[in-house]
């Protein structure tokens, strides 16, 4: 995209004594995108965050703001103002006094200040609340008066760690569009961490899918769900339909539930090699008769349905045990018989599967 | 029989309908626990306090106390200047105690809160508990022999050739003497209520720009406000009442109000004004714990 980076990780390992945090990461972040880095606890993703604030040292390797190294330079003399999960107001100072801190700091005069504060307040539409106490106010308050205190310095970049965790549902969504439109409106770097795939998906440019450390997948939203490049990365999404099993060298992949034609992308895996084969749940169908020999196809039992929306997902489970599941509106899904046990056909078109790593 | 359940059902009505009676067994029932806490306050606080506020009516002649109800030991003790200088000396003398065992805390207990692993913490906990195991009069006197005019200090003073210092029976030696008796308190006073300040605090200061010692100011000193101030409070009640200190370190000059007292006591059976002291002392420490802990806790009500 960009010619140069605003953030450059080059081969960052962080261990905490025994226990490896982060694996040998090396990712490039560009100016004004907005960056969600994803994965389940205990991924590094939070550490990764961190060490780009400079909250944790790199063990090994290198970050760089801006084109200079940033290894050394302790949190205090950073301009990477982060948003916590808890927030970390000061429950001694009030929300405008919250608001100015940074700016005190930076000896900014008292009445700069002040105004500066004042117009954060405003945009964030809590003036109203500007010397309440900070265990006055709800918790999409406290979220905007954190926003506020972290940006009102105008930083080139924004950390957020899990910032929308401790709210509800409702709240939830209101504040992504909140962060998406302060994003777009400054023009600035988000770099946002959180667990939750709706928030990453529906708010970043691009989400880095991170597991053990090792970053799995960086991609935009779309190119991540169309094609998970790795196996982790299509259970973690948990909208594919994964089949593993040896590939015979003649463009098949035998697995414990049927022979299936492998994609025809020029990658032919070598004839015993170990492979993993995935086809999203939008692109399966479901029907009672055999499908024809376009398809490639599974003989499995309802076990399960979920309704979504628009369309509802069917869980399915093949003669060997494992799960399969198939997402379709519910137009078509009336014409068949669904019912817990009823025996189906699970087909797919085989140049709409791919392949994934295994690792 | 008809009328016997029709009896029934009203009496159960009756009782349900009794309210007050209900609160009543309610509160009887809270009362019992609250009840030795309500005791032990009398029995231990009221009664002594109103039976010094009605010794202090008393008067005394031919060297024997005698009930009654005189305002002449107030007006005497009052009208004296020795009482209001020793009055303010001694008020001056807690409170330059309890600043400078803070401020001399502070560095301890916030190393042991922030600096140390939680096995180093545990030891240095107890060590502080230490000191509480030896008679606080064992360790005044022990601090004569360092401070003596003979006493190991000056000893080393002349060891390298420099001259004697006065030390013992000075104002500075009874503020040793208070900080003997306070440090260790406060240490852990502090350290209690460093330790539950939020890291992320710390934090999201230094990620603000706030460099790591102006965050001690900013947010670390803020943060533990209370405990803070309730640790200078305790020293400010512990030295303001302390005897051991001024008498046996200090030398009894300045005099001191529980010095004061003592002397009082001695010369003529004069109970009754020492009871004088005693009260205005009391009154003086409630209107000092109840400003400080007004202060502690500004701007945090809700």
């Amino acid at each position: 995209m960009q010619s140069e980076p605003l953030v450059t990780f080059n081969g960052v390992i962080k261990k905490f004594g025994a226990f490896v945090a982060v694996q040998k990461l090396d990712l490039e972040i560009h100016k004004g995108e907005f960056l969600a880095i994803m994965g389940s606890s205990g991924c590094g993703k939070t550490t990764t965050l961190r060490m780009l604030a400079g909250l944790d040292a790199p063990t090994e390797g290198e970050i760089r703001l801006s084109g200079k190294p940033i290894n050394d330079l302790p949190t205090w003399q950073r301009d990477t103002p982060m948003v916590w999960q808890s927030l970390a107001l000061f429950p001694f100072l009030n929300v405008i006094e919250n608001v100015e801190f940074a700016l005190k700091m930076r000896g900014v005069g008292a009445k700069e200040r002040r105004t500066r504060a004042e117009n954060w307040l405003e945009r964030m539409q809590i003036s109203e609340f500007a010397t309440r106490n900070i265990a006055q106010l709800s918790g999409g308050q406290r979220q905007r008066v954190a926003l506020a205190r972290s940006l009102v310095v105008e930083p080139e970049i924004l950390l957020l760690d899990e910032p929308l965790s401790a709210l509800d549902a409702h709240l939830k969504v209101r504040m992504q569009s909140v962060l998406q439109g302060l994003q777009r409106e400054l023009g600035i770097t988000f770099v946002y961490v959180t667990h939750s795939q709706s928030e990453a998906f529906s708010m970043a440019d691009r989400v880095v899918i991170m597991s053990k450390g090792i970053v799995e997948q960086v991609g935009t939203a779309q190119e991540i769900y169309r094609a998970p490049k790795t196996r982790f990365v299509a259970e973690f999404l948990g909208s594919s339909n994964i089949f593993s099993g040896k590939s015979d060298g003649n463009g098949m992949l035998a697995t414990p539930v049927g022979k299936f034609r492998l994609p025809q992308d020029g990658t032919s895996p070598q004839k015993g090699r170990s492979t993993t084969m995935v086809v999203l749940d939008t692109r399966s169908h479901l029907s009672v008769e055999e499908p024809g020999s376009e398809f490639d196809f599974v003989h499995a039992k309802i076990i399960g349905e979920e309704f979504t929306g628009a369309t509802a997902t069917i869980y399915l489970e093949a003669e060997d045990g494992s799960e399969l599941r198939v997402q379709k509106d519910h137009d078509t899904l009336a014409a068949l018989p669904i019912d817990v046990g009823q025996p189906l056909y699970v087909s797919w078109r085989p140049n709409e599967t791919h392949l994934v790593s295994d690792a | 029989m008809p009328a016997d359940p029709y009896f029934k059902k009203t009496s159960t009505r009756k009782m349900l309908g009794e309210c007050p009676k209900m609160r009543k067994r309610i509160s009887l029932y809270s009362l019992t626990f609250s009840l030795p806490l309500f005791i032990w306050q009398v029995v231990f606080f009221v009664f002594p306090l109103a039976f010094l506020v009605a010794l202090s009516f008393w008067t005394v002649k031919n060297f024997r106390m005698q009930p009654d109800f005189d305002t002449i030991n107030w007006v005497t003790m009052y009208g004296r200047s020795i009482f209001w200088q020793s009055y303010g000396l001694t008020f001056a003398m807690a409170a330059a105690a309890s600043v400078i065992t803070s401020i001399l805390a502070f560095p301890c207990s916030f190393a042991i809160a922030f600096k140390l692993g939680p096995k180093a913490r545990q030891l240095a906990i107890f060590m502080m508990v230490i000191p509480f195991f030896t008679s606080y009069l064992v360790r005044v006197y022990s601090w004569q022999i360092f401070l003596s005019d003979n006493g190991i200090i000056n000893g080393f003073l002349a060891l390298v050739g420099l001259e004697k210092i006065a030390m013992l029976n000075t104002v500075f030696a009874t503020m040793i003497g208070y900080l003997t008796l306070c440090f260790p308190l406060v240490v852990l006073l502090q350290l209690f209520s460093l330790m539950f300040i939020d890291r992320t605090l710390i934090e999201a200061a230094h990620n603000l720009r706030c460099g790591r010692l102006r965050t001690v100011f900013e947010v670390v000193i803020p943060s533990a406000r209370v405990g803070l101030v309730i640790a200078a409070l305790f020293c400010f009640i512990l030295s303001f009442g302390d005897f051991v200190s001024p008498i046996y370190l200090g030398g009894g000059d300045p005099t001191t109000l529980s010095i004061l007292i003592t002397d009082t006591t001695k010369s003529g059976q004069q109970w009754p004004r020492a009871a004088v002291i005693a009260l205005t002392m009391i009154g003086t420490l409630l209107a000092v714990a109840f400003a400080a802990i007004r202060f502690a806790y500004k701007g945090r009500e809700q």
